[in-house]
């Protein structure tokens, strides 16, 4: 989808259309990009499109509509009790209930990029439970961090659903822009090596001459993939997972049952507190 | 080479910018100088693509008759991509200018026949409800080789990030005519220029040793240590820094709390 900079009704209007579109393809569960709701260049039209989850029409209407299928969406949070913070999120809904909130750790802010002007940083990765099992979100640059992966790994992540405004940058031979493939390449790893579904939806169209890159995919816990959407164009891009995969994929290799949780955590401390400067 | 594009994708992206934008500000036609060579054949063949060529009109601004096979280049770029076309001679207007200017030297004539065409795009654009596309390659940017508030006006630029070498590899992918595609590059300012011979370097050079400035991020001592001419570097890293001005909207002076420019910060793309 391409959202509309910077109109949220407009955009509650675009999220309105996918969900009947959706539902009347059977979908449980819909995923829309980052910042679905707002655009993502925002700058400084951040303020004016903040919303507090508990309290905006938005929200509400989109409750509502989440008794019938679980959505994920990008907004811009501010809540009364910490005014002026803005966020970077992604919610999670499902039967008609807010299930988790998550603020966008990794604030991209180099070249190209300056989040960290207009966005105050989340502070945790942490897995909820869903009528499809455990999950975790993750937005865009999120996404590219190990650590990320690894916590929701950890948390007993059964799938990872990344909502993504990522642009596509560099050109090759090839078809596609090259930055798509790194997306790609984490998302075939981590499926593999996290035993998780891996779902990442990636908006498209263009703003201020960035283009999007779309080519949302799906990787499944064997890390095989379960297709992608085309680059640069809209799509309602819809694939049946078979949620049983997570325990044959973690039967065949352990590598969940043999983590160490402990380990990396004693071993973090060291490193943090090692630090002399 | 790390240049090479994948031309079909390339016009695929180019292609749904000029659309989207376009959309975006409200309009669904495009204007665009013509003027025979190969940057503005490719960025006719992109809009018609995008638009449809009915939604496209080429201006073809000749001053006199001095560079009459480029306007038969034109003619044959705007017949092959089936857009409208309409010549307007600037040579009454210039002159009339230059008739009180007896000192005025090719590069003060040449920079106002580029500005006398722009005045005339944003006339005919208005007429029109057209936007005017923007034909300056990523060579020319980078090196500063255009006339400001002339031939680097315009409302989009879709040519922007494609060195002069891609961009004659889309005109392949295109099907720009055969002709144009070999002829020398030249800012048409006088009679004989050539871009390459003022310049004093190839576009292939050109671009080999900006690709590796601007794209890989080396730095001027790396580029040499890799086997260009210390002397091309050097002229090509002071172009870039002496056309700063050229690339970005003037300063202006902040003494208020909230300045355009420094913290009034909106996307271009506000509320679209």
């Amino acid at each position: 989808m391409t959202p509309v900079l910077g109109d949220v009704r407009k955009n509650l209007e675009l999220h309105l259309k996918t969900i009947d579109r959706a539902r009347r393809e059977k979908a449980d569960l819909l995923v829309f990009p980052e910042l679905s709701l707002t655009g993502y260049k925002l700058r400084d039209l951040v303020e004016t499109v903040a919303l507090d989850p508990e309290r905006a029409r938005e929200f509400r209407d989109l409750k509502t509509l989440s008794k019938d299928i679980g959505l994920v969406f990008g907004f811009v949070e501010e809540r009364p009790s910490e005014k002026g913070m803005f966020y970077n999120a992604a919610a999670f809904l499902a039967g008609g209930r807010i299930l988790h909130v998550h603020r966008k750790v990794f604030l991209p802010t180099f070249g190209m990029f300056e989040e960290l002007k207009f966005f105050a940083p989340g502070r945790n990765f942490r897995t909820f439970d869903t009528p499809w099992g455990k999950m975790g979100l993750m937005i865009c640059r999120d996404f590219l961090h190990i650590s990320a992966h690894y916590l929701l790994f950890a948390g007993g992540a059964e799938t990872t659903l990344t909502i993504s405004a990522a642009p596509g940058r560099g050109l090759s031979e090839d078809e596609g822009f090259t930055s798509s493939r790194m997306w790609e390449l984490m998302g075939e790893s981590m499926g593999r090596f996290a035993q998780a579904f891996v779902i990442y939806c990636n908006r498209v169209g263009f703003e201020d001459g960035v283009a999007f890159a779309g080519g949302s995919f799906v990787y499944t816990p064997m890390g095989e993939s379960a297709g992608r959407a085309a680059y640069l164009e809209p799509a309602l891009f819809v694939r049946d997972v078979d949620l049983r995969d997570v325990r044959k994929a973690r039967k065949a290799w352990p590598f969940k049952r043999d983590d160490r949780p402990e380990v990396t955590l004693a071993a973090l401390e060291r490193i943090v507190h090692g630090y002399d400067d | 080479m790390a240049m090479t594009i994948n031309g079909p994708f390339t016009i695929r992206v180019l292609t749904a910018f000029i659309r989207e934008e376009l959309a975006k500000a409200g309009f669904s036609k495009a204007v665009l100088g013509l003027s025979g060579g190969l940057d503005s054949a490719v960025c006719a063949g992109l809009a018609a693509r995008a638009l449809g060529p009915k939604n496209v009109l080429a201006l073809i601004m000749p001053y006199g008759t001095s560079f009459s096979a480029d306007m038969d280049d034109a003619r044959e770029a705007a017949r092959v991509f089936k857009i409208r076309s309409l010549v307007i001679d600037i040579a009454p207007m210039v002159d009339a200018y230059f008739a009180a200017q007896p000192d005025a030297g090719r590069v003060r004539i040449g920079n106002k026949m580029a500005r006398e065409r722009m005045s005339i795009l944003y006339d005919v654009s208005a007429r029109e409800k057209a936007l005017i596309l923007g034909t300056s390659n990523k060579t020319e940017l980078l090196i500063g080789y255009g006339t400001i508030h002339g031939d680097m006006a315009c409302a989009i630029n879709p040519l922007g990030d494609l060195y002069k070498t891609q961009v004659r590899q889309l005109a392949a992918e295109l099907g720009v005519p055969a002709k144009i595609r070999a002829k020398q590059p030249t800012a048409g300012l006088w009679t004989g220029q050539t871009d390459e011979g003022e310049l004093g370097l190839t576009y292939a050079e050109i671009d080999k040793i900006l690709y590796a400035l601007v794209d890989e991020r080396e730095s001027r001592a790396e580029v040499i240590a890799s086997g260009f001419k210390k002397k091309a570097v050097d002229m090509i890293v002071a172009r870039m820094k002496a056309s700063e001005f050229k690339r970005q909207m003037p300063p202006i002076a902040k003494i208020s709390s909230r300045t355009i420019g420094h913290d009034f910060l909106y996307p271009y793309d506000w509320d679209k």
